[in-house]
């Protein structure tokens, strides 16, 4: 048995042990479970992938005379500030509105490429972004609107404030149709002429703390090359999917919330992107250290890609509840082919698995040279949260009496 | 042999037709990788000539005779390393495997000698790395 606070103690001293996770499941073939377990404190994990449920929260600080903002754009990218008077959240998907037009439909139109991700980009690697906004004139807030030029060294607070980032496991898309299909995972070519898939399997921070033991509410991870932490249960959080013996998920199942100052963050780790006719997205890096409590938690972080599956979901019908192919491992889809239907299908992946595999490295780093330390969860995630789907009230039709 | 060539066409050649001639006069299989072709337009062409080598470099002398441009500089695609995430989504719609995720390191491969052009890559990369010098 280790607590948090002797590896903290070891981490100080220059004295821990920390493994990537693929070091670790490495170390567990060659020389077992328990012997693993004596020798590692710490194991490092990472993943690097699209997250779009994410976004910023940005305070601009207060113009003279004061205005209280209640719509506003950066390089055109609009921005919620339905709260404090210069608070703003910019989220990741926003996409840049042609001002030429008052049709929501014209502006949607012009397809635009350029998103709140990539504005969060441009702040974070320090680049000046045109800022535009509108006031409701007040007594406290006379001024009606604004417009300057900002970096991120000339607001308050930037952090990002993540709802939903960190699945832990994911789909597999393909495209049964006759037609080609823009996704948030890519373009889907028809007739199964390609499957991706969007986590990075054995080596994903969450599929290694499958039961959610481990990683919890206060949690300090290593967001976007700053410091982070895991705030709340994410949004659609789903721990009750089915599961293997294993106890890993046969689909996307737990999520998390998460929370950094962006300030510190590196645009290496943080990229904005875009997804043709989808729209735009964040890539987001993300590093999980998972402390070595105890021995189970080395049975856990052993899993292997050919333990882990995921279901192949055909894309063509737009139903919230798509057709499946069946499960494939991860090691048949890191394979870069898979058979479905007799038909010999080219996978490509979305998560970086290279970058993942250096954000477990960097975050080994930073603990081996006393960089960073751990702290407790506060408090430990739901394990029991259904997944309530959105239905017209009165739509279904009882069948009893 | 193989030549790899990208043909400008100004307006007045359009409606020739480049390619039955090549292959009934000069014997030449002429590949098309990419056409942007439109009534009464300058059109661009990159095509891959195949057949005998003198008979490549009169079709060559034969077509700047009628005013058609031809640039050898090979069409190819660039991949910004600075830009590139290897995330590895264009090696789903990569036709010819030029572009691959090493099986071991999973960093990106290029192999150019495989890719053919057909820039399906381009657009499917979500950070914008992939461009083509055409």
């Amino acid at each position: 048995m280790r607590t948090i606070a002797e590896i903290n103690d070891k981490i100080h001293r220059g004295q821990v042990v920390a493994w990537t996770v693929e070091e670790l499941k490495a170390q567990v073939a060659d020389i077992g479970i328990t012997q693993a377990f004596k020798t590692v404190d710490v194991i490092c994990t990472g993943t690097f992938e699209p997250m779009e449920s994410s976004g910023a929260i940005i305070n601009l600080g207060h113009t003279d005379p004061p205005i209280k903002i209640r719509q506003c754009w950066f390089d055109g990218v609009p921005a919620y500030a339905g709260f404090g008077a210069v608070d703003i959240y910019l989220g990741a998907t926003a996409i840049a509105e042609s001002h030429d037009s008052n049709d929501l439909r014209d502006q949607l139109r012009i397809n635009s490429q350029r998103g709140g991700g990539h504005v969060i980009e441009d702040l974070i690697a320090g680049k000046a972004v045109s800022f535009k906004a509108l006031g409701q004139a007040t007594d406290c807030y006379p001024r009606a609107s604004f417009e300057n030029t900002i970096t991120k060294d000339s607001i308050n607070q930037f952090y990002l404030f993540n709802p939903r980032n960190l699945y832990q496991n994911f789909i597999v898309g393909v495209n049964g149709s006759d037609r080609q299909l823009s996704t948030y995972l890519g373009t889907l070519q028809p007739e199964l002429g390609n499957a991706v898939y969007s986590n990075p399997g054995a080596i994903s921070p969450l599929l290694n703390d499958p039961e959610l033991k481990i990683v919890g509410i206060g949690t300090k991870i290593w967001l976007g090359g700053g410091v982070g932490y895991i705030a709340w249960e994410g949004t659609q959080h789903f721990p009750l999917q089915k599961r293997l013996p294993n106890r890993t998920p046969i689909g996307p199942a737990a999520t998390v919330a998460l929370i950094g100052d962006a300030k510190g963050m590196s645009a290496q780790w943080v990229r904005g992107c875009y997804f043709r006719n989808y729209g735009s997205s964040l890539m987001l890096g993300v590093g999980v250290p998972i402390p070595v409590l105890e021995e189970s938690v080395i049975r856990d972080c052993a899993v292997r890609d050919g333990d882990i599956v995921a279901p192949v979901i055909d894309f063509s019908i737009p139903r919230r509840v798509r057709p499946t192919f069946g499960l494939v491992s991860y090691a048949q889809l890191k394979s870069g082919r898979l058979v479905i239907d007799g038909k010999k299908v080219r996978v490509a992946p979305l998560a970086s698995i290279a970058f993942s595999r250096q954000i477990a490295e960097e975050l080994k780093q930073e603990i081996t040279t006393g960089k960073f330390t751990l702290t407790e969860p506060v408090a430990m995630l739901s394990r029991d949260r259904s997944f309530i789907p959105q239905d017209p009230r009165g739509s279904s039709v009882s069948l009893e009496d | 042999m193989k030549k790899r060539l990208t043909l400008t066409f100004p307006r007045s050649t359009v409606q020739f037709p480049i390619t039955y001639r090549l292959a009934k006069d000069f014997n030449i299989a002429a590949n098309i990788i990419r056409a942007q072709v439109a009534p009464d337009r300058v059109g661009k062409l990159a095509v891959e000539l195949q057949g005998d080598i003198d008979a490549i470099d009169a079709a060559i002398e034969w077509m700047r005779n009628l005013e058609i441009e031809i640039s050898s500089a090979n069409g190819e695609i660039i991949i910004d390393e600075n830009l590139c995430v290897e995330c590895g989504l264009c090696t789903g719609v990569c036709p010819t495997q030029a572009l691959t995720l090493d099986p071991q390191s999973f960093h990106l491969k290029f192999a150019r000698n495989r890719c053919i052009v057909c820039e399906q890559c381009v657009p499917s990369c979500p950070v914008e790395a992939i461009t083509t010098n055409i």
